[in-house]
């Protein structure tokens, strides 16, 4: 590991202040369970890191909105957010995607931050806060700005996120009281392994029709993405096998696996397939 | 012997093991931990190609970083050792690179610095030009005529008399080829009735133990070195650091701790060679650790490629047995060719088949060195002849379990190498998985998406020999007791374990006993903890040094009691005399010396017989001290949409002799078929060109608790074996030698699909069963 410069500022401004849009080699630093692994790949020199361990105050922890939802603060660790009663009442399809979600030793010092920005393709939650349909909170010296949580990760390892932002909150907006989510996480070597192939799904139904549908993947491809064919094979049909069905098949046609060491493209999109499939079907 | 002590008290207990508060509050030493005052870390640079010619090392860069001691290459190793190649079966490896590399990731450089983390980022800085040569991965490959040959010449060590005639060949990556025949293979295949050929794949893995690679030197004195070692054979390190150096092996010091895990990764010479040179260079202290990562490009496990060809009559019986095994041993012997030959000698399993072939070859390749890994070769063997058991079975309409029993090879019958077999208690082990795999009751083999089914299989392993063992057993004036021994304790609770026999023979509770940690300026000779030779071996050693003392001590007592020697004992924790005298083992050594003062010395060697194979035919009347029988059962549910294999039970039961204590009997056995249970479904080294892909725990994935079958248990048979301690023979590695092919067994049970390479990951699941339904997956 090379020589890098560490500082603990103690409140969001002095860290915004901290960073620089035009050095890539400026970041900031939360829990460290993602961005240690690419210090000691070498995949990652830093020249400065700007650690977050010290901000408190709504940073940190699951708050309810005014109007309706939740604001959780960036800083949350993933164990945080596994037990907090607010989340498992607004979207239990988190709490329970938390518990497989590497292990208790990273989740205690995870962020939610960090897994958000990180970039990674293989995370569990974004394609679930995908369906949810966060929203996130970046701020910098410049102002805050909203992204969409399906406008976040733009490609393999990139997010639209600049290098002067940091991530401060994540917004859950209330969800309708008849929705349907579920999320279905697939591992191909040990169980507690991340995802070879992760679906979330998030659907109402109205007089035994779908009215709405919102599908994403993560894992199988090079981000985590919305399936539009697949969501839209679903508006107005049945909420029964044989639609679920269809909407696997669109989900499989749609993508560009990402072959990994956990699965050639053709089995992620195989997994793809019975994932969507299975996903639906529980979520009923 | 175990039927002459009829009221054993210590053996047989399940006690807990001596060190568990330490480790628990973690007061335990590893090797570690520790910091020598002005020691230097070095890190290491690697190669980063699979095969080539050095042209130029520039250490420039890496000298220039603010904190750079040193940066070590071959050309400063050779002043220290003019020979600087090593290796336990070959002195083939130099310690650092010369003249070319022979696969990704072996060590070119040290760097050396106080801080670590300046020393790591000056190793990336060295720069090494290459003329880049062919490389070869594959066994077959490699040993074929014509393939890129990595070692000029063969260079076997002398310590081998039978590898001699090795030495100086040229042109061929087969290190080491050895055969065993048995009758005439080619006639018998004539005759039978049917005959079935196949070919099985393992692929590679690695150790993964808690504690990576650590070695530390320093000078000692005016002409000594102590090594501080993680390391699972502190002898063999002394003999060939000595032997490197020049040296007389009194004046290497090598001492050990408590191991972090070892399983075949920590023995011979791994970092201990490099940490002696440059703290010689130096002239201070050295410290080399490993990371997890690093260890991936040290040692590994052997794949292998096996094939088997086998002739059996229409009810079922195999007259006829030709198995043909590639080992690949990577860039480095290590102890690949005694893996090839002591495993590759029971190559026909645990069967009596009158006709057998055996060739086994030891290939170099390009990949990182393999060495031994708990079982030493047995289960890529087990893998194939158990599979094809079951294939054979299948087709011929007979149960599996059944087919087992008609063909097994017993006590009394004569084993492939000639050796008459003693202690081989097949029926009892296969009694015992029927009874806890309730085999002959039906089973629900599921329905839908989700199918079931079971398997079973049995593995054999003969102890390699010869090796030997010696202990001494010390009374101190107080009348104390200690165990000196170079037994490593690597958590197999060999410390509790040889307590416990010390304890029996001297009528102590085990927990008096003390264990003298690994030292060899302290600790007698072994020649390593490996190969579950240490409770059989150090056993019988500690027993004899038990006794020894014992006897000095009936001696005393009988001279100051005034008593015939025949009528004391030692029991309770004193000498007791059958009239009722009783004298405490401090008052023994204040009758010797006058004095509360002294020091008695029990020694015990043991060295087994043993009688060397034929070179040509492979036989011996006496290949083995002790044969380790071990089967699995297993039961398992498929997911047939996505490959995925759930474990539901795995049974594993041995073959122990005697359990000394029974409940770490148990916990090897369930250990074992955990870390199997990981090779069988999912570990394995993904290769490009060398590199390995995967070379991190996050991506190289190991069980988990969440892996674990519901119902996961250990079982063993007891029936005493004559020359082991109290009955025992070794058990750390028998659990691993059947649980893959249990559930291979249990994979076509259920869906009726055979795949030949481990591991039987989803992808490779879901391929088979769709090429069964006639809609392959597309290839990638
Ligand atoms: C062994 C292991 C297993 C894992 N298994 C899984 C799994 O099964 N499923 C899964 O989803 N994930 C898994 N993970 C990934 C884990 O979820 C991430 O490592 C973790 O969430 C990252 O959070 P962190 O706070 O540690 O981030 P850090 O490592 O601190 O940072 C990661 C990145 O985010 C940036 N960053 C951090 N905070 C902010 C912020 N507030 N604003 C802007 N940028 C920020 C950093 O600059 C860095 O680029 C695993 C990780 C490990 C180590």
């Amino acid at each position: 590991m090379n020589r890098f410069e560490l500082v603990e500022p103690a409140t969001l401004d002095e860290a915004v202040a901290l960073l620089d849009p035009d050095d890539s080699a400026v970041r900031a630093v939360a829990g460290a369970t993602a961005l240690i692994l690419m210090m000691k790949a070498r995949l990652f020199r830093p020249s400065r890191l700007v650690s977050l361990r010290r901000l408190q105050g709504t940073l940190r922890g699951v708050h309810d909105e005014p109007a309706g939802g939740l604001r959780i603060g960036a800083l949350t660790t993933l164990t945080d957010l596994e037990r907090s009663d607010r989340v498992r009442a607004a979207a239990p399809v988190v709490s329970r995607a938390l518990r497989t979600l590497s292990n208790v030793r990273v989740r205690n010092v995870a962020t939610l931050g960090g897994h958000l920005a990180h970039g990674d393709p293989h995370m569990d939650l974004p394609p679930i806060l995908m369906t949810l349909g966060a929203r996130v909170r970046v701020v910098s010296r410049r102002g805050d700005r909203w992204i969409e949580m399906q406008d976040l990760v733009r490609g393999y390892y990139v997010t639209s996120i600049a290098n002067d932002e940091l991530i401060a909150d994540v917004h859950l907006p209330a969800q309708p009281a008849d929705a349907h989510t579920w999320y279905e996480k697939f591992t191909a070597l040990s169980a507690d392994d991340w995802p070879t192939v992760g679906v979330a799904v998030w659907y109402r139904t109205g007089a035994g029709r779908i009215t709405d549908a919102r599908l994403a993947v993560g894992a199988a491809t090079e981000r985590p993405m919305r399936l539009a064919a697949a969501e839209a094979s679903l508006i107005g049909a049945a909420a029964d096998p044989a639609s679920f069905a269809r909407a696997a098949d669109a989900a499989a046609d749609a993508i560009e696996p990402l072959a990994d060491i956990r699965g050639s493209a053709a089995y992620k999109r195989e997994m793809v397939r019975v994932h969507v499939r299975r996903a639906l079907d529980k979520g009923r | 012997m175990a039927d002459s002590h009829p009221t054993l008290r210590e053996i047989g207990r399940s006690l807990p093991r001596l060190e568990s508060r330490a480790k628990v509050n973690g007061s335990v030493e590893y090797i570690h931990n520790l910091r020598l005052p002005g020691m230097l870390h070095g890190k290491i640079h690697r190669s980063a190609i699979a095969h080539g010619r050095i042209v130029r090392i520039d250490a420039g860069a890496a000298l220039a970083v603010e904190g750079v001691h040193a940066v070590v290459t071959a050309e400063d190793v050779l002043g220290i050792c003019p020979n600087p190649y090593y290796g336990p079966a070959f002195h083939d490896q130099p310690i650092l690179a010369l003249g070319k590399v022979r696969h990704v990731g072996e060590p070119v450089a040290i760097v050396l610095a106080a801080d670590p983390h300046i020393a790591e980022e000056a190793a990336d800085l060295v720069s090494v030009e290459y003329e880049p040569l062919e490389a070869v991965f594959d066994e077959v490959a490699a040993a074929a005529p014509g393939a890129p040959v990595s070692h000029d010449e063969l260079r076997p060590a002398g310590t081998f008399t039978d590898l001699k005639h090795l030495a100086g060949r040229k042109g061929t990556n087969v290190a080491l080829e050895t055969r065993v025949r048995r009758g005439d293979a080619d006639a018998g295949f004539a005759r039978a009735d049917r005959v079935f050929e196949h070919t099985f794949r393992t692929g590679k893995v690695m150790h993964a133990a808690f504690e990576p690679m650590v070695s530390l030197a320093e000078l000692h004195g005016a002409d000594g070195l102590t090594i501080h070692t993680a390391s699972q054979s502190p002898s063999f390190v002394r003999s060939e650091i000595g032997r490197l150096l020049g040296w007389p092996e009194n004046r290497v010091r090598v001492r050990t701790a408590f191991l972090g895990g070892g399983f075949g990764a920590k023995l011979y010479i791994k970092l201990e060679a490099m940490v002696a040179v440059c703290a010689l260079l130096v002239r201070r202290p050295v410290r080399i650790a490993l990371t997890m990562d690093e260890q991936f490009y040290t040692i590994t496990k052997h794949g292998a490629t096996v094939r088997i060809k086998t002739g059996v009559t229409s009810d079922g019986r195999m007259t006829s047995r030709k198995v043909e095994t590639y080992w690949n041993g990577g860039a480095y012997a290590d102890i690949g060719p005694r893996v090839t030959q002591k495993s590759g000698f029971t190559a026909a399993g645990p069967y009596d088949i009158e006709s057998v072939a055996l060739d086994n070859y030891a290939v170099y390749t390009n990949d990182p060195p393999a060495g031994a890994l708990r079982g030493f070769g047995i289960s890529q063997l087990v893998w194939a002849y158990e599979r094809q058991a079951d294939l054979i079975a299948r087709a011929l309409g007979i149960d599996p379990l059944e087919f087992r029993r008609r063909n097994a090879l017993r006590s009394g019958g004569t084993h492939a190498t000639g050796t008459t077999v003693y202690g081989m208690e097949v029926d009892a082990v296969l009694d015992r998985l029927a009874e806890r795999m309730a085999w002959h009751r039906p089973f629900d083999r599921g329905a839908g998406t989700i199918r079931r089914g079971r398997g079973l299989a049995i593995g054999v392993k003969a102890c390699v020999s010869p090796t030997t063992s010696t202990a001494a057993v010390h009374v101190h004036g107080d009348g104390s007791c200690a165990i000196h021994c170079s037994t490593v304790d690597m958590g197999q609770a060999s410390d509790t374990t040889l307590a416990q026999m010390a304890a029996e023979v001297l009528g102590l509770p085990t927990t008096a006993i003390r264990l003298i940690r690994p030292d060899t300026d302290v600790t007698p000779y072994d020649m390593a903890t490996l190969g579950s030779r240490s409770t059989f071996h150090m056993g019988n050693a500690v027993v004899r040094a038990a006794e020894d003392v014992r006897d000095q001590l009936l001696r005393i007592a009988a001279a100051a009691l005034r008593v015939d020697l025949a009528e004391l004992e030692c029991r309770d924790q004193a000498i007791v005399s059958r009239g009722g005298a009783r004298l405490t083992f401090g008052d023994a050594m204040r009758a010797r010396f006058a004095m509360q003062a002294g020091t008695l010395v029990g020694v015990g060697s043991y060295t087994p017989h043993y009688t060397k194979p034929d070179g040509e035919t492979g036989q011996s009347p006496d290949i083995t001290p002790f044969w380790m029988l071990g089967g699995a059962g297993a039961e398992i549910a498929v997911d047939c949409e996505t490959g995925r294999i759930e474990v539901t039970k795995l049974v594993n039961v041995a073959d122990v002799g005697r359990a000394i204590n029974p409940a770490s009997v148990e916990r090897q056995l369930t250990s074992a078929a955990i870390m199997q249970l990981g090779f069988t479904l999912f570990e394995e080294m993904v290769f490009s060109d060398g590199q390995v892909l995967n070379a991190s725990l996050a991506d190289y994935k190991i069980p988990g608790l969440l892996d674990l079958p519901r119902d996961l248990t250990g079982s063993f048979v007891e029936v005493p074996h004559r020359d082991g301690p109290f009955g025992a023979k070794g058990v750390g590695e028998t659990g691993v030698f059947s649980p893959a092919p249990a559930i291979a067994n249990a994979l076509y049970d259920a869906v009726g699909i055979t795949i030949f390479e481990m591991p039987l990951t989803p992808e490779r699941v879901l391929r088979a069963l769709r090429e069964s339904e006639n809609r392959p997956l597309e290839k990638d």
